[in-house]
């Protein structure tokens, strides 16, 4: 083994040691808060992420929005608590190329949708007025399904705690 | 009658006379005859300006007319007025991908003589979504997010507003105006066919599951519509999409026609309500981001038809026929008249 070659091999050991630490250590916390989020909608919630029921379906063909269970964990402007069903335009997408005709203007800077994350979210509260897509809602096909309101979500940032 | 007709259609009876069970490309003489004088058909095709042009042909299939040849838009979705003087369209940039499910959403609206000429562009990019003929042809109906609009051509003036119920896309009124069908949200479900009275405002689903594209009937009490039932083995299990009909109240469904190795989307019924125009394409979504697929006209009484091999098809439907189609070019959209409409050759 040539000097350079075990030159390069502990540089990159080096490195790769030091990329781990960084991976490894905690996130800076952020609340998620944004221009965007706290101006769009007539909702905004801190909310943790608890249920998606089913597989979202390929988005190559056919866009829609996907109806998801959130517990509310603090509420910043207008009314919301406890349980909300959220619908999220084309969920396959990141939140910030996500928006087209269909949803209008809709975003964040969520890219994926994990059960447990926590997000801020501002909102409307009927979907129906929002979205022009199908929704597909699988708590609907519950035995008892509920009859709260669809909740249409306009603006979807990440938090960090 | 043309000298063609004249040698084919003696020649075909003969041949059905001689063989109980005669392959369907015998019978297409007959029903090219029987449809030589049924009106005209526009669609939108992609000829040789490589750009999305309208054109109208006779059902039989006799050489297309061309009524737009564009080098800067792509025209698309033309339908006749309810009198057939004048055609609706969207017209978008060259080289726009032209969305099967969201062209309602954009382009510029254009209306026009059913000749193609004096076309006047009625919108902007995006307005008048979704614009379709109100029966008395001097409104259009809309599809907007906060709900349904009623527009009159002339004045751009809103006559009329209601909720929209869940329908997302593919409005269109009845011929009665007594009922919208469009393709919205039903029980958590999305695609499915829903009607909303205009009068009452109250929706009922028609077909739920994995339905689209809904058309009226003249006689306005049914629709011809896209739907892939569950659980198919077709397309990897992925599942073809045939050609149903139901009456609006969501009773009476019935296979119109289906075949396993071809998505089955643009459903017409002509205005004597005694035949179906459909397209057939290889790829789901009715091929409007390429160019389009063969349009193909059946007679409505020989529905359920199955077309193809088919075999899990033709278990599931024992009684479908191997109905006659005649194959029209390639096209996307196609809307009927029975009008006479007058197209320089």
């Amino acid at each position: 083994m040539t000097s350079i070659t075990r030159f390069l091999i502990a540089g990159i050991g080096f490195f790769g040691v030091a990329a781990l630490c960084v991976g490894c250590g905690p996130a800076t916390p952020d609340d998620g808060a944004d221009p965007q989020v706290a101006t769009q909608g007539s909702i905004e919630v801190t909310a943790k992420l608890v249920d998606i029921t089913g597989k979202f379906p390929p988005n190559d063909l056919y866009d829609y929005a996907y109806v998801m269970k959130y517990e509310v964990l603090k509420t910043h402007r207008g009314e919301a608590t406890g349980t909300l069903l959220v619908g999220q335009y084309n969920p396959l997408k990141k939140r910030a190329v996500a928006a087209d005709e269909r949803s209008g203007e809709i975003g964040g800077n969520v890219t994926r949708f994990r059960v447990g994350d926590i997000h801020r979210l501002a909102l409307e509260p009927n979907i129906d007025e929002y979205c022009m897509a199908g929704i597909i809602n699988k708590y609907a096909e519950e035995d008892k399904p509920s009859d709260a309101p669809l909740y249409w979500a306009v603006w979807t940032n990440r938090v960090i705690q | 009658m043309s000298i063609r007709y004249s040698v084919a259609v003696p020649l075909t009876l003969l041949l059905c006379a001689l063989v109980p069970v005669a392959p369907a490309e015998e019978y297409d003489a007959v029903l090219a005859q029987e449809l030589a004088d049924k009106g005209w058909i526009v669609y939108s095709a992609q000829a040789d300006t490589a750009t999305w042009d309208l054109f109208v042909i006779r059902p039989d299939g006799l050489p297309a007319r061309r009524l737009t040849r564009t080098t800067r838009y792509e025209e698309a979705a033309p339908r006749f007025s309810p009198d057939g003087s004048r055609i609706l369209y969207r017209r978008f940039p060259k080289d726009s991908v032209i969305d099967h499910d969201k062209w309602g959403f954009g382009g510029e609206l254009v209306i026009a003589k059913s000749d193609g000429t004096d076309a006047r562009v009625v919108g902007a990019e995006g307005e008048y979504p979704w614009a379709s003929w109100m029966p008395d042809g001097k409104h259009v109906s809309c599809l907007y997010r906060k709900g349904i609009r009623i527009i009159s051509v002339e004045s751009g003036e809103v006559v009329r507003e209601m909720p929209r119920k869940g329908i997302f896309q593919q409005l269109f009124p009845s011929p009665d105006g007594q009922r919208f069908c469009g393709t919205g949200n039903v029980g958590g479900k999305a695609w499915n066919i829903v009607c909303l009275d205009t009068k009452t405002g109250a929706v009922n689903p028609v077909h739920v599951f994995q339905s689209c594209t809904p058309n009226w009937f003249p006689d306005s009490k049914r629709l011809i519509y896209s739907s892939r039932p569950p659980d198919q083995e077709a397309h990897k299990g992925y599942g073809a999409t045939q050609l149903w009909m139901a009456n609006a109240d969501g009773t009476g469904r019935q296979l119109v026609y289906g075949d396993d190795a071809y998505h089955i989307y643009g459903g017409e019924v002509s205005p004597d309500g005694a035949y179906v125009l459909f397209t057939k394409s290889l790829a789901d979504g009715g091929g409007s981001e390429k160019e389009g697929a063969p349009m193909f006209v059946m007679r409505l009484a020989d529905a359920p038809a199955v077309g193809g091999d088919s075999g899990a098809l033709r278990a599931l439907h024992p009684g479908a026929k191997d109905a006659p189609l005649l194959e029209l070019p390639a096209g996307w959209e196609p809307h009927w008249t029975y009008a006479n409409v007058v197209v320089k050759p």
